[in-house]
């Protein structure tokens, strides 16, 4: 049974959802509601098509759903009122409104916590108030406490390029320190990289040094430039090189010389939504090159084209990238 | 197939066939990207294929100006969604990694809230809230009423109203 019901009918049952649903009936309301339900199949109909309604409604988890559309409303009346006052709104301290491209970089981090993240296929730098250039790649989280006696970066999600600055402040200079949920790591005057993988971290230095302390205690492992370790709850390991540049994501690139296809992908997918999958029979094709993030589709496309494989799309969200098809 | 459908048919295939190109570049000016162009303007055609296999074929004098009608609006759609993207993106970036939902679940109900977003648009703003506190939080007519500083009467109005077209949306 389909088609359209009159509107006195629809506005009937909405009328019962809105008192019954959300108010709190009496039993003679309920019964009434009874009685209005069983006097017509079309009532019948209307009052399966609010519930049905009702029930999409309550399938995203409410916390989630009520932050995302007023993030939403909140961006789109930003916008409307122009860069200007939006600037204006970032002087007053406004750190849950820093959100919007350029104006981030320039946006000195003068509140004792703050937090800063990209969303997938975004990128971003900032400056805090030490001088420290931080850099977040793609779907990260990151929040910083720069006003005791140490400066510390909690890592939520993610991945970080962090360019420690000389922090002249008053206090003279204070420690750096990351926090992960594998352990916290001590910065000696340095550029390093921090990314979350599962319950592991990564940890690449390109200059200075960085001391990793695992969570659950064990012996502090000094990581010198040009190293990389992963560092978890008991203790640490060295990681091994996969052919990449890690620091290259700053730059907007993938950079590295016979990197394994599927890392390559792996890679890739962190900046899209969606899947991409890789099929195990092309995983260890060999790749080298600077692959550009922000295009991933142009990407795709000049691996199909220098490489045996065939890149197969069943939606836009899910791509395969598999061996070339006998037939074509 | 229907004859009424079969000339639907021939009328879209003679539309895509003479203005899909003039399209695609008309989205391209305006989104930036090829391939997102390229995607909504197979979008434009979908959407006039259901128009014209509706009952009688509308007839079409102004090819061009019809097109960009639709694609407009799907534009419009298109900036709109990318702008819930962003903010659910955020917003799950926000929570600590155990408590996000799955990728699966994500997808699904990034759905969910695309449509409620739509819905909401065409609210007032104190109806829409009225509205997600009664559907997301199970706040009651009575709280909401006091919360918005309005009678229950009036509360129980603007639940109705966005339920209403959230029902316009779905069986209109």
């Amino acid at each position: 049974m389909s088609g359209v019901l009159p509107d006195a009918v629809v506005d009937a049952a909405i009328g019962w959802s809105v008192k019954l649903d959300h108010g709190d009936p009496t039993p003679a309301a309920r019964a009434a509601f009874e009685r209005w339900l069983g006097a017509d199949p079309q009532h019948g109909l209307a009052w399966a098509r609010v519930a049905a309604m009702r029930g999409d409604l309550q399938r995203v988890p409410p916390r989630l759903a009520l932050d995302t559309l007023q993030s939403a409303e909140s961006a789109r009346r930003t916008r409307a009122t122009g860069r200007r006052k939006l600037l204006q709104g970032l002087g007053l301290g406004f750190a849950g409104l820093v959100s919007i491209g350029a104006v981030r970089e320039f946006t000195p981090w003068q509140r004792l916590v703050a937090d800063v993240s990209t969303g997938v296929g975004e990128r971003r730098t900032v400056t805090l108030s030490d001088g420290t250039r931080l850099a977040l790649n793609t779907d990260t989280a990151v929040g910083a406490d720069l006003s005791g006696d140490r400066r510390v970066l909690v890592l939520h999600r993610g991945e970080i390029l962090v360019t420690t600055g000389p922090d002249a402040g008053t206090r003279g200079h204070r420690e750096f320190w990351v926090e992960t949920s594998a352990g916290r790591l001590r910065a000696v005057g340095t550029r390093f990289i921090v990314r979350l993988d599962g319950a592991r971290t990564f940890v690449g230095v390109t200059e200075g040094a960085v001391d990793l302390h695992p969570a659950d205690g064990g012996p502090v492992v000094r990581v010198a430039a040009g190293a990389s370790r992963w560092l978890d709850r008991g203790g640490t390991a060295p990681a091994e090189p996969r052919g990449f540049d890690p620091g290259a994501f700053a730059e907007g690139v993938i950079a590295g010389r016979d990197m394994r296809l599927a890392d390559l992908l792996a890679e890739l997918s962190r900046h899209r939504h969606g899947r991409l999958v890789c099929d195990p029979r092309v995983a260890d094709l060999r790749v080298s090159g600077v692959f550009h993030l922000d295009d991933s589709d142009q990407v795709l496309r000049f691996i199909a084209r220098t490489q045996p494989v065939e890149v197969t799309r069943r939606t836009r969200f899910w791509i395969t990238v598999g061996p070339v098809s006998k037939n074509s | 197939m229907s004859a009424a459908e079969t000339a639907a048919h021939r009328e879209v295939e003679k539309l895509y066939s003479h203005h899909h190109g003039w399209l695609q570049g008309w989205l391209r000016r305006r989104l930036g990207d090829r391939a997102e162009a390229a995607d909504l303007a197979q979008d434009v055609f979908l959407r006039v294929l259901a128009r014209q296999g509706r009952g009688v074929p509308e007839s079409i004098d102004t090819p061009r100006a019809y097109l960009s009608t639709i694609a407009r609006g799907l534009v419009v759609d298109h900036w709109r969604r990318r702008e819930l993207e962003r903010a659910w993106l955020e917003t799950l970036a926000a929570m600590p990694e155990a408590q996000a939902p799955s990728p699966e679940a994500r997808l699904l109900c990034l759905e969910v809230l695309v449509q409620i977003d739509r819905l909401l648009d065409a609210l007032k703003p104190a109806v829409r809230r009225a509205f997600l506190w009664a559907q997301l939080e199970g706040l009651t007519c009575r709280e909401i009423g006091e919360r918005l500083g309005v009678s229950l009467a009036t509360a129980e109005r603007y639940v109705a109203q966005g339920l209403r077209r959230c029902y316009d949306l779905r069986y209109a």
